[in-house]
């Protein structure tokens, strides 16, 4: 149904154009609808994050008022960012970008390197590898992480960055990813490379990884994600300020008897925006100009 | 070859970690510890100010939240990365002690600090089995029962004094009833159910229900559950309560636990914590009535226990330690940022201290609960299956579910984990 | 992992050179695939096992004096007799059933519309991507107002629509909708990710086909059934297994928004899992619980990938 537009716009055929035009509008409301839905609770949370009193923020909730601010200030911004003393909130996002920076980029070499002689090698038992791959993707990490924290406090890993980057670079998740991405990438464009006798590293990193940007763009992002929200594994190994990451300190504003709705609103907002860039900056290749250049080309 | 140069990559990162961890001759104190923003900047000033009248000592804070204190405390021990000195939720104590993470406080604290401590201070702190103290804390915590001035006058309520003349169940249950006609007013009570099914708040703030009504979660002296949270007393209570929620006069648990003092303030009552004054306070003004809990049987009870400190096993300066708490729970910036936050006094002259508690302050009648009905949560090494077992019944019972039926599977899941652990000696031994 | 013989058996009647490149080529695959399978093996196999010993003991979450007792099979056998473990299992199958449709439902339909050369396409897939990138807490923070009964603002919406007629509805409050409200907020959250594998995949689909269907006369609808879902079939595949998993490892929404609750409605395996290891501190248990989910998905992930093979021919 949906390649109706193009497909009729591309065509031309003018008796169509009437549908043509009614079948826009159609698509263009339920676009709206869906960024309505999608950005109206979003919208909630940055007017609270403008309200100064969070015994407002807390009276205003369940209403229609929670969309709408009278005095919008940003003091709950500086507030939060001017976390001195015991909780700098300088240091905690150095920490979070230096342990988002490595495990990202670690990640996407580790895992699309494996995903991809999963999908193209010649490795006999590579079917029974890859069904194993997403067998662990079942193992929650709220299993695992008591075992887990025996096994780095033996190592002497504690309360360092490496603990906190190291385990969770290689994920099933993103090796699954990447073999689908690269599967789905023609045959003969690895036949044609190994016919100029380019070895197999060389064929992924020269010529399957440059066309894998949207893949390594979503994983980018999702790895971001899921590092940056990190808030359990970093609790149980940091002990001290010198590696723990932000989410650890947006956690105080949760706290047992009340919670400031105020700073924990205004730090949400904060806590989105590093991957929001991360987004933005990858955006583009989301998807792009994906496998149908390359057949053609 | 790439997993090498990054392995090296990692090791180095690593060994930078050693080299900027501080090695130094001082004296180094490890205090764990939770709390919200203000809390955290205060506890490290305190540090920083001990650590100016004793240069030879370091004090290192580890701050762990409270939602994943107990992984954190785990991880502590399975790593052997034990605190010299330890915040921790006062039911646990018991789980503590038996396990053999704390130690007698009594001689590591300063004798004026002991002396001052309130009998529900006191109480949150103590070791059924030795019935030593473990713990010590400025503050402490409670319950009252909150009214909206006007909804109260309306019906012709009568406001008791103190906590010696409470409202009894009778009473109680007559003014939700007016309550529910009264026009303005669309829940009579509020008993937070909104913080959760999972909190706390269940056992801490109902537990006492029980008590008062004349039966408990376990029994103190046997330590068996079946026989006395399925006894009559409790099944009939939680009954009173179910009939209640039937009736439409509990706020749901999905409408937010701001329903007291919302616009147009839809709640007459609220069940709520020392803390809830301040909020309720900061829009409501003086329409707020601060009344003792209810009597639902032959005695008032109230709800106790806060976060308090201890030393543990591990600590090799003890001494030190306890120098260091002491300090604290004297320290005057200490205490004005607790008074600030309207936190419950522990200590006798803290309460004093603060408008408030002491006497003819607003909240006076909360601090009267503290040595009149206080009642600590049941002090054994089972509490987390004990507080576990009776949020699942209470849940089930709101929900429209067998009264007798919940309390029983929850009794019994309790005795259960109590036979798994061969009763957890010497607990099975006292009478 | 050492030598292997040559995958193909072409390669034995090969000539010397080209023995030496399929072993260069091979020892190239181990290498890359080492650094992965060294990183799970360790930090994900590893400590999994150690969960299956830790199944068979009655390990308590905070290390206690009493010596850790080796119970075989106890630990399960409890599991299969409380009634709540069934439950919560019986609770992420209706989670799974649901969220299936809605949100990859929603993602495909979203993708097709975004797919089309519709003006500021892109930034409404950035629009469309951003409560993905929502920390979990602060999503449900958000949509506990929204489900605020009575006048929250989502029975307010619906009051209107709906002229008043249908009454305010208590979202996570009411066992018959708390599960269906996590999965409004869990499709909300999530379906961006799978919005962009769809839209990835429609990408992957030659123009050539569409041209050539066109050519045979086929309509619009027919080249999307003929065209577009076979294409489609490998990210329908990667999107249906990944979304059950994730459905089967259900958890921080119901931890923070109902505990489980109301009368256990919402009781998850995951859920139950740390309600047992970290409230009640029953490590062992806990690890039993883990190990059975993970048998569980295993299962059904198999059964699913079966499935859809025999559906492929």
């Amino acid at each position: 149904m949906s390649d109706l537009a193009i497909s009729t716009l591309q065509t031309q055929v003018k008796p169509e154009r009437s549908a043509v035009g009614s079948l826009r509008i159609v698509q263009t409301a339920s676009i709206l609808v869906i960024a309505l839905v999608i950005v109206s609770p979003l919208f909630m949370l940055f007017v609270a994050s403008l309200k100064d009193d969070r015994f407002q923020i807390l009276a205003d909730m369940g209403s229609f008022r929670a969309f709408w601010v009278s005095n919008p200030t940003l003091s709950n911004f500086a507030e939060v960012g001017n976390l001195s003393g015991e909780l700098a909130f300088g240091r905690y996002l150095l920490n979070s970008l230096i342990i988002l920076a490595s495990t990202v980029g670690a990640g996407l070499i580790v895992n699309s390197m494996a995903g991809f002689v999963l999908a193209w090698g010649s490795l006999r038992g590579r079917a029974l590898i890859l069904s194993l791959v997403i067998a662990l993707y079942v193992i929650p990490q709220e299993s695992i992480i008591m075992p887990l924290v025996i096994m780095v406090s033996r190592a002497g890993m504690t309360d360092t960055f490496a603990v906190q980057i190291v385990p969770w670079i290689a994920s099933p998740l993103y090796i699954f990813l990447f073999y689908q991405f690269f599967a789905q990438l023609p045959k003969e464009l690895f036949e044609a490379a190994q016919m100029d006798g380019a070895s197999v590293f060389r064929i992924y990193r020269s010529i399957f990884l440059p066309l894998s940007l949207p893949a390594l763009a979503t994983v980018s992002i999702l790895m971001g994600i899921e590092t940056w929200n990190q808030y359990l594994w970093p609790i149980l190994v940091t002990q001290t300020d010198y590696a723990r990451p932000i989410a650890v300190a947006i956690a105080t504003f949760f706290g047992q008897d009340s919670i400031y709705w105020d700073r924990a609103m205004a730090a949400s907002v904060l806590m989105m925006i590093p991957i929001l860039a991360l987004y933005l900056a990858f955006q583009r290749w989301f998807v792009s100009s994906f496998v149908g250049s390359a057949v053609k080309g | 070859m790439m997993g090498k140069r990054l392995l090296s990559m990692f090791v180095a990162s690593a060994a930078l970690g050693i080299v900027m961890s501080h090695a130094e001759a001082k004296t180094v104190i490890h205090v764990m510890h939770q709390g919200d923003p203000g809390w955290v900047t205060t506890y490290g000033e305190v540090a920083k100010r001990f650590e100016a009248a004793n240069p030879d000592v370091d004090i290192e804070l580890i701050y762990a939240p409270h939602d994943a204190y107990n992984e954190k405390f785990s991880a502590a021990v399975m790593s052997k990365q034990m605190p010299d000195v330890m915040e921790l939720d006062a039911p646990f104590l018991a789980n503590y002690v038996w396990s053999g993470y704390l130690q007698p406080i009594k001689p590591l604290i300063d004798q004026d600090i002991l002396d001052d401590m309130t009998e529900s201070n006191v109480a949150q702190g103590t070791y059924p089995i030795d019935k030593d103290l473990y713990a010590v804390g400025l503050t402490d915590s409670s319950v009252v029962l909150y009214g909206n001035r006007k909804y109260l006058e309306a019906i012709g309520a009568r406001i008791p004094k103190g906590v010696d003349d409470a409202w009894t169940r009778e009473e109680f249950e007559g003014y939700l009833e007016k309550l529910s006609k009264l026009e303005g007013v669309k829940w009579p009570i509020d008993t937070f159910r909104g913080y959760g099914i999972k909190t706390e708040w269940i056992t801490y703030a109902y537990g006492p229900i029980l008590q008062s009504a004349g039966c408990d979660l376990i029994d103190r002296k046997t330590w068996k559950s079946v026989g006395t949270l399925d006894s009559d007393p409790c099944v009939d209570t939680l009954a009173m309560m179910q009939q209640w929620v039937k009736n439409g006069w509990v706020v749901p648990q999905s409408s937010g636990t701001n329903q007291f003092f919302a616009e147009g303030h839809p709640a007459a009552l609220a069940f709520g914590g020392h803390w809830f004054y301040a909020e309720a306070a900061a829009s409501m003004k003086d329409d707020i009535v601060v009344m003792p809990l209810p009597k639902f049987g032959p005695k008032g009870a109230s709800p106790n226990g806060t976060w308090i400190w201890g030393i543990t096993t591990a600590s090799e300066h003890p001494d030190i330690a306890g120098k260091f708490l002491s300090f604290m729970l004297k320290d005057k910036q200490y205490r004005d940022y607790a008074k600030n936050d309207s936190a419950y006094p522990g200590l006798k002259s803290f309460a004093a201290d603060s408008p408030l508690y002491s006497a003819g302050g607003p909240m006076a009648v909360a601090f009267e609960q503290a040595s009149k009905t206080a009642i600590a949560r049941p002090p054994h090494p089972a509490y987390p299956t004990i507080t576990s077992a009776f949020m699942q019944a209470v849940d089930e019972i709101f929900n429209g579910g067998d009264v007798k039926a919940a309390l029983t599977a929850a009794a019994e899941k309790i005795d259960t984990d109590i036979e798994e652990n061969d009763g957890y000696p010497p607990f099975d031994e006292q009478q | 992992m050492t030598l292997q013989q040559p995958a193909l058996p072409a390669t034995a009647v090969a000539t010397r050179p080209a023995w030496h490149r399929d072993r260069g080529r091979l020892f190239q695959e181990i290498g890359m695939l080492a650094p992965a399978v060294a990183l799970l093996t360790i930090f994900l196999i590893v400590p999994f096992l150690l969960s299956f010993w830790t199944a068979m003991t009655n390990q308590p979450l905070v290390p206690r004096p009493t010596p850790v007792r080796f119970i075989g099979f106890t630990n399960f056998l409890r599991i299969f007799k409380d009634d709540l473990f069934w439950t919560s299992l019986w609770n992420v199958s209706r989670f799974t059933f649901w969220i299936l449709p809605v949100q990859c439902g929603l993602a495909f339909a979203t993708a097709l519309l975004l797919h089309q050369k519709l003006p500021f396409r892109n930034f409404f897939r950035g629009l469309f991507f951003l409560p993905a990138i929502t920390s979990m807490v602060v999503v449900c923070v958000i949509w506990g107002t929204l489900f605020q009964y009575p006048t929250g603002p989502l029975n307010q919406v619906i009051g209107f629509l709906s002229g008043g007629r249908i009454q305010p509805i208590d979202w996570l409050g009411d066992p018959n909708w708390a599960m269906f409200s996590i999965v409004l907020l869990s499709a909300w959250q999530a379906y961006g990710f799978q919005m962009i594998v769809y839209l990835a995949g429609l990408q992957g689909i030659p123009d050539e086909l569409y041209d050539a269907a066109r050519i045979d006369g086929a309509n619009a609808f027919q080249r999307f059934w003929h065209v577009t879902m076979p294409g489609l079939r490998p990210t329908h595949v990667f999107v249906l297994v990944i979304t059950t998993i994730q459905a089967f490892k259900l958890y921080t929404q119901v931890a923070i928004l109902t505990q489980g609750g109301p009368k256990s409605s919402t009781e998850t395996v995951v859920h139950y899992m740390v309600r047992t290891g970290f409230e009640e501190q029953k490590l062992g248990y806990a690890s039993a619980v883990s190990v059975i989910l993970f048998v569980i998905v295993l299962i059904i992930a198999l059964v699913q990938r079966q499935l859809l093979r025999r559906f492929d021919v």
